[in-house]
């Protein structure tokens, strides 16, 4: 190291002193490069890091599946259902629905269950694609949350906690790794094109931690990032000249301030800026893909395009080292009211091929061990039938519950054809192999080499973690 | 038949339904063991004590070498004392410990077990201990000699679980059959059906038959009142309690608690010592103090060597300052008049000056907005509802600043503004408070309003979602008020500061009468009153009068019109029928109804197509009808629209006797501990003052709960709120705090920089009657704040920092700031002030903005602050998401930053603006323009070699621009292209964006 470096180093070293304490050096640790472990203190930004732990994936594609998809309809088959079907129940469950004008008997699922791959696991046939990769994935049918309403329940999946403000799985995942690409954010959300999720964009907020731990939100058309592209009209080369005087002068700005690291710090955004706009536009830019690849993602059909397309650019994000992408669907598809043999029935139309075909794809290309895919809602349905006002049972759905949901896991660190967990005989409640959410969030943590208590942030006085209070028990049946 | 046990009773139940659900069973089963062994607690029988585990053989040794060195007698931590059975038995703060047969149900089995006791590693419990514990407590937890207690059970184990499932509609505000069960002696009263309980008689009691079958609550009313049914423990603890015969003790909540919970030590700490003044020091430098301030910073500098920066320059300090106290800069009119003021002491003027101006007033009120968790929406549920009339707390706030209300009034408001003056006007004693006095101070509880709540839909409103908003209220008063980090004691006693569980649940029943998890009043409409001042209600009323009476005489025309087109109508019908028919149906309708013949009837009938038309069919048959109709349905329309809501206020105040309270062990409301009566934080008090609460005045509705705490706050002695304030204040000023955690003056917190410093301010501000605007003259023209940003060299090596305040910090302008000074630069900032907030548009990709005005755009205080959309300029540059509040602003530095000022089109026609402007006062004259841009842009003159590289680029940019122009005109256009861009470069320059 010659002794210009040295100095730069000292001088941001006692800037990282100072901003390490608070939180607002954050950014800086980001663009400032790779040395940022300062004087032993916790580095914020999104420079890589290596985990304490030896990961066993280094990237995460969360399938999020907004509404709470119907567990005994999907994946856990119950026969007692079948057997007591039209039954009265409402009273033994009364406190746990919330329309209970609209309660009806016991419902048996519309769909048949068969048993898949070598591992045998029971699918329903309203996911033919999945069925056939079930020995990659471990599947989880004794999860349970805390409240029965999407909006506390997705704060409660998204973030362990049910009250908005704090920072959601992906904002922990980049808070604690980094990216591994610096032109290109550490948390990456594909929204659906045709609207946001309940809960919209507070779904991916980083709460207390620094704002660049938060989702990027990426379109899958247009410019992919807010404000990415000039929004005016000025011809390139007044841009250029632009942004070159800009430079100079924020120059000349810093030199006339010594020690004020920030500064030039802020200078690199402005690069930065620049270099974003490319990487993001070449991730997304899917005309780099064989014919092939997009029909085995269903971007040839309508009911599959949306969402084949994101599960592609979610592929390339992951190969250019983002490290948590998130997949959303818009309003919610799983929640399942009214209808369920044709609404769920829909759900899975859209999302069963492109699913499939992303962990083919991610097997054929080597990425699937380094690469942890996550399917799940944020909550479960209820065995009893909720019925249209007219009471007519060809129109009848299941509501909300927050005893039971499912969930599974497949590639790095995972043991595929798992299945974890048993829900009562009518699938009401999860009764062996309980799975909490900051369960669920501890496994996924441990996964990536990241230890729920080690991820931490000091905020008044407390050490305030993704898993909240109470210990979790990492989910050791389901690992590899 | 025999008389069935609670126990008998409990198997039925569970053998009634079919297809209970694993988990309710098992939990059932375990009551049943449990229940069996737990008649009697207390000894051990007499012959079989060999063999029987007592506590003496099994637990004793072990409690007394790894628990009692914490809990005994002399320091009982958590209120727990473990050196005797008697005192076992009466357990800790968070109730009873032990659990006759049920180690699982045991408090003090749970806490070993999970190894969250003893906290010290090497205390813990072996398995085999443990085990030992285990057995103890599963044996029935006996001990060798009879123990004289209290009753197993009172009422106090009763009373919150009927809280928790009846009293929705069997209480206070709803007595469905006439029941109350809030009191033993109301149970006993009963309802229309007679008692609700029979002393002894569990069976024959109606309150368990009701339950018991199921009956009660009513399974299809659950959500709709926000009930759950009562749990099968539950049900078995009431009807025992009923079996015992309804036992009450009648110990006070407070008295039974003494107060040994906080020690002297505990009051030692720093912070919870009343500050006391401290006298200034003598400093080498001491021709750079101007003020005790000065004497006090150069006094640590010296220490280490160190000392004040220079002054800065005249023009860098009218910038700083600008900004600091108004949010926005100086005019170059104000440069130059500033710059031009011989008077010595023209700084202080402009001070003065400055914090006279409205504009004062909306900085610092978005500072306080911030503690107390501002936001125009409730948060919590997707569709993010509005608050339309939280903007009145938001404008009360600023009013309060600008009219530098002293900060102990301005706390008594928001915490008790309900109780200090009687806005419903009924008492006598406040007659002489003013209208405006009465609305300020309704207007202040909104301080209390401000949490996310979901509580306003049934589903989301039970009481756990709303004892998460009391935790909010709780937390944003611990952290923006008192500098303490309450909300850790609400489910255990705070691991750092010395605030037992007890204290939380103490401050929350002061709350309590406005905010009672069982008389809950839901947030959106109920939690708003009427009482607006008299001229705005008047004006609202008078308005709807005009409106209603515009409307009316709208509806007369339309009527009068349409009974002359019917007229016209029927005459021209009439006209074309033969004589005889004629003269028929013109009898027939001269008839009235009730009177007409059959044959009439029929007649009409007959020609009802055409004589018997309505409005619809008129206009379809008369185009000039259908006109005059169309314009006068059109008037009623617009008329209607000019319909306003009503004004309220957004208020929180009290409404009479609440619940009782009690600690929740754990923080979990399914198990309630001692109760406990309000009161503050003991450490903050001497330990032998008591709370005392009186009611604010005869007949008053309210408690007096929170009067009572306000004024405690409140006092010149107390330790923190006036440390707490000026510690904001400087922190606003400096860029950090003397104590750099702000919201936590406690263990866990940063120590201050400068203790003495902070004392001396604290001091000060109570012997100035508390005047924010007297500490920020004082802090303001000292020459700490004075100083250079330059980092000295020297200081580099020792105070990079800049904690020990030897030179300015660099300072980046807050959120609000960057907006407003973009509109203000531009001359495009709408200075009208307050009222309700200005709506946001929502763009398909999710970029929000602020709707302009006819204007231009308001202050960015005055634009929504709706949670999930907030302005996207303002998150890039770290606006906060309130959860709850915010205590320190982020200050981050990411791309979308860049790209936000780069590439944004407002932000790109602003600079439009900005150089229209520049050429209408400066001309096309390129040196002159560049003077007027960096005046207005960075508060001071180019140099002679900036300016000559301004004019440069300008000519570099113009010709870029030429380039790509075709057409007349182009070399004017041109140039005025190149200043939009020059204009556009300087908005995302760091001199811009950072404050010297």
């Amino acid at each position: 190291m010659n002794p210009t470096e040295a100095n730069n180093l000292i001088a941001r070293r006692s800037f990282f002193q100072h901003v390490g304490a608070g939180m607002h050096g954050a950014a800086l640790t980001w663009l400032l490069g790779r040395d940022l472990y300062a004087a032993g203190k916790t580095p914020l930004g999104a420079a890589p890091r290596k985990p304490a732990l030896e990961p066993r994936a280094k990237s995460v594609i969360h399938l999020f599946m907004n509404g709470g998809p119907s567990q005994m309809d999907l994946f856990d088959p119950k026969p007692m259902l079948d057997k007591h079907h039209g039954q009265e129940h409402f009273d033994e469950i009364a406190g746990e629905v919330e329309f209970p004008e609209s309660a009806g008997a016991l419902m048996r699922s519309p769909f048949k269950f068969a048993q898949h791959g070598g591992c045998g696991m029971w699918v329903s046939e309203a996911l033919p694609h999945l069925a056939r990769q079930v020995d990659k994935i471990a599947l989880i049918r004794s999860m349970h949350t805390t409240n029965l309403t999407h909006e506390p329940a997705l704060y409660k999946i998204q973030s362990g906690s049910e009250f908005i403000g704090h920072p959601s799985l992906g904002a922990w995942v980049s808070f604690g790794l980094g990216s591994e690409n610096q032109n290109l954010p550490a948390y990456v959300v594909l929204e659906d094109p045709l609207g946001l999720p309940v809960n919209g964009i507070d779904n991916w907020q980083s709460g207390f931690l620094p704002a660049v731990h938060q989702g990027t939100r990426f379109r899958a058309t247009g410019s992919p990032v807010l404000n990415l592209k000039p929004d005016y009209d000025q011809p390139d080369s007044v841009s250029q000249f632009e942004r070159d005087l800009i430079t100079r002068l924020d120059r000349v700005h810093a030199k006339r301030r010594a020690h004020r690291p920030q500064l030039d710090a802020r200078i690199s955004t402005y690069a930065l800026a620049a270099r974003m706009q490319m990487e993001a536009s070449d991730a997304l830019d899917l005309s780099q893909e064989t014919i092939a690849t997009q029909r085995m993602y269903g971007i040839d059909k309508k009911e599959t395009e949306s969402y084949g397309r994101r599960c592609l650019i979610a592929r390339r994000l992951v190969e250019r080292g983002v490290r948590l992408v998130q997949l959303f669907i818009n309003s919610q598809i799983w929640d399942n009211h009214s209808a369920i043999a044709t609404s769920l029935k829909g759900a899975c139309q859209r999302t069963d091929q492109p699913i499939a075909a992303l962990l083919q794809d991610l097997q054929q290309r080597g990425l699937l061990d380094e690469t942890l895919v996550v399917w799940g809602g944020e909550m479960g349905r209820l065995p009893i039938a909720q019925l249209p006002a007219d009471k007519d049972e060809r129109k009848a759905g299941r509501d909300h519950n927050k005893n039971a949901m499912v969930s599974w896991l497949a590639g790095g660190g995972i043991k595929g054809g798992t299945t974890l967990g048993q829900t009562d005989e009518l699938g009401f409640a999860a009764v062996e192999d309980r799975v909490s959410i900051p369960d669920w969030h501890a496994t996924l943590l441990h996964l990536l080499g990241l230890h729920h208590e080690e991820l931490f942030l000091e905020r008044n006085g407390l050490n305030e973690r993704l898993t909240g209070v109470v210990e979790p028990r990492i989910i050791r049946e389901i690992l590899a | 038949m025999a008389m069935q046990s609670p126990t008998q009773l409990m198997a039925r139940m569970i053998s009634r339904s079919v297809f209970h659900s694993v988990s309710m069973a098992a939990l059932s089963a375990a009551l049943l063991l449990g229940a069996a062994g737990n008649s009697n607690l207390l000894a051990a029988d007499g012959e079989t004590s060999a063999k029987a585990v007592v506590y003496e053989s099994a637990a004793k040794a072990i409690i007394e070498s790894n628990c009692a060195r914490c809990h005994n007698a002399k320091t009982r931590e958590a209120g727990l004392d473990l050196s005797t059975p008697q005192s076992i038995l009466q357990g800790s703060d968070s109730g009873r410990i032990v659990q006759a047969g049920q180690p699982e149900e045991s408090l003090l089995f749970e806490m070993l077990e999970s190894e969250e006791m003893p906290p010290d590693e090497e205390d813990r419990l072996s398995k085999d201990q443990l085990e030992s514990i285990r057995q103890w407590l599963a044996a029935g937890a006996k001990f060798r000699h009879a123990v004289k207690s209290g009753p197993e059970l009172t009422q106090h184990d009763i009373i919150p679980l009927l809280h928790l499932r009846c009293v929705a509609c069997h209480g206070g505000r709803r007595r469905e059959s006439g029941l109350d069960l809030r009191t033993k002696q109301a149970m006993l009263k009963g309802g229309k059906s007679g008692p609700a309980v029979v002393p002894g008689k569990p069976l024959e009691s109606l309150v368990i038959r009701r339950v018991e079958s199921g009956e009660m609550p009513p399974r299809r009313k659950l959500v709709s009142v926000s009930v759950k049914p009562m749990q099968t423990n539950e049900l078995e603890k009431l009807s025992r309690w009923i079996e015992l015969g309804l036992p009450e003790v009648t110990a006070e909540a407070n008295a039974s608690q003494p107060n040994t919970l906080v020690t002297e030590q505990d009051r030692n700490f720093w912070a919870f010592q009343p500050p006391k003044r401290p006298p200034v020091p003598q400093v080498n430098a001491q021709n750079r103090v101007r003020n005790p301030i000065d004497a006090f910073v150069l006094r640590k500098l010296e220490s280490n060597g160190l000392s004040l920066s220079p002054d800065a320059a005249k023009a860098t300090l009218l910038r700083r300052v600008y900004f600091d106290l108004t949010g926005l800069p100086p005019t170059p009119e104000e440069i130059a008049a500033y710059l031009n003021d011989p008077d010595p002491l023209a700084y202080e003027k402009l001070v003065d000056r400055l914090l006279e101006s409205r504009r004062y007033g909306e900085r610092w009120a978005r500072h306080w907005l911030d503690v107390a968790g501002y936001a125009d929406s409730e948060g919590a549920q997707n569709e993010d509802r509005l608050r339309p009339h939280m903007y009145r707390y938001r404008d009360y706030v600023i009013r309060a600043f600008n009219a530098d209300k002293p900060y102990s009034r301005f706390l008594l408001e928001q915490l008790a503004g309900d109780e200090l003056t009687d806005y419903e006007r009924t008492n006598a004693e406040h007659a002489n408070a003013t209208d405006q006095q009465r609305y300020d101070n309704l207007v202040a509880t909104g301080f209390l309003r401000t949490a996310p709540d979901r509580t306003f839909a049934n589903i989301t409103n039970f009481v756990p979602d709303r004892l998460a908003v009391i935790a909010d209220e709780m937390d944003i008063l611990g952290t923006a008020v008192m500098g303490l980090t309450l909300k850790c004691a609400r489910c255990h006693s705070h691991k750092f500061d010395p605030i037992p569980q007890r204290d939380y649940y103490r401050l929350t029943a002061i709350f309590k009468d406005a905010y009672d998890e069982h008389d809950w009043l839901k947030s959106q409409g109920p939690r708003t009153l009427p009482n607006v001042m008299p001229n705005e209600r008047h004006a609202f009323e008078s308005h709807e009068k005009q409106i209603t009476a515009q409307l009316e005489t709208i509806k007369i025309s339309l009527r009068q019109k349409t009974a002359a087109a019917k007229k016209e109508q029927i005459e021209k019908v009439l006209a074309s029928l033969e004589d005889d028919v004629r003269e028929r149906v013109k009898a027939a309708l001269k008839t009235p109804k009730t009177a007409r013949t059959e044959q009439q009837n029929k007649l009409l009938a007959e020609h009802a197509q055409t004589l018997m038309l309505d409005a619809e069919e008129l206009k379809k048959l008369n185009p000039k009808f259908r006109g005059e109709c169309e314009q006068l349905e059109q008037q009623i329309k617009n008329c209607a629209s000019q319909h306003m809501p009503e004004p309220r206020i957004r208020a929180l105040w009290s409404r009479g006797e609440p619940s009782p309270s009690y600690v929740l062990k754990r923080g979990n409301y399914l198990t309630p501990g001692r109760p406990v009566a309000p009161g503050v934080p003991a450490v903050l008090t001497d330990g032998k003052t008591p709370f005392v609460v009186r009611r604010p005045g005869k007949n008053a509705k309210s408690t007096g709960r929170r009067l009572a705490f306000a004024r405690w706050l409140t006092q010149p002695e107390h330790p923190l709120t006036a440390r707490v304030m000026v510690n904001r204040i400087w922190q606003h000023h400096f860029g950090d705090g003397i104590v750099s955690t702000t919201g936590n003056f406690g263990k866990a917190g940063a120590r201050p920089t400068h203790p003495e410093l902070l004392d001396w301010l604290a001091t000060e501000f109570v012997r100035s009657a508390w005047s924010v605007k007297a500490m920020h003259r004082l802090i303001l023209t000292s020459s700490t704040y004075r100083q250079s940003s330059q980092v000295p060299d020297q200081a580099m090596r020792l105070d990079a920092e800049g904690s020990l305040l030897s030179h300015m910090r660099l300072k980046r302008m807050d959120a609000e700031v960057l907006r407003d000074t973009l509109l203000y630069v531009a001359g495009r900032l709408d200075e009208t002030p307050y009222g309700p907030a200005d709506a946001v548009d929502v763009r398909a990709d999710g970029l929000v903005t602020s709707k302009p005005t006819p204007k231009g755009w308001r202050r960015s205080i005055y634009v929504l602050q709706r949670r999930t959309q907030i302005p996207t300029l303002l998150e890039n540059y770290d606006y906060p998401q309130m959860g709850p509040n915010c205590i320190q602003r982020g200050e981050s530095l990411v791309a979308p930053q860049a790209l936000h000022l780069m590439n944004n089109k407002m932000v790109y026609q602003l600079a439009e603006q900005f150089a229209n402007r520049i050429r209408a006062e400066a001309g096309d004259a390129r040196p002159a323009q560049v003077e007027s841009i960096y005046l207005r842009a960075m508060g001071r003159r180019p140099t002679s070699e900036e300016s000559a590289a301004a004019v440069a680029a300008l000519q570099q940019l113009t010709a870029r621009w030429l380039e790509k122009n075709v057409g007349a005109n182009n070399e004017t256009l041109a140039a005025q292209q190149a200043l939009t861009t020059y204009c556009h470069a300087v908005m995302n320059l760091a001199e811009f964006l950072y404050l010297d």
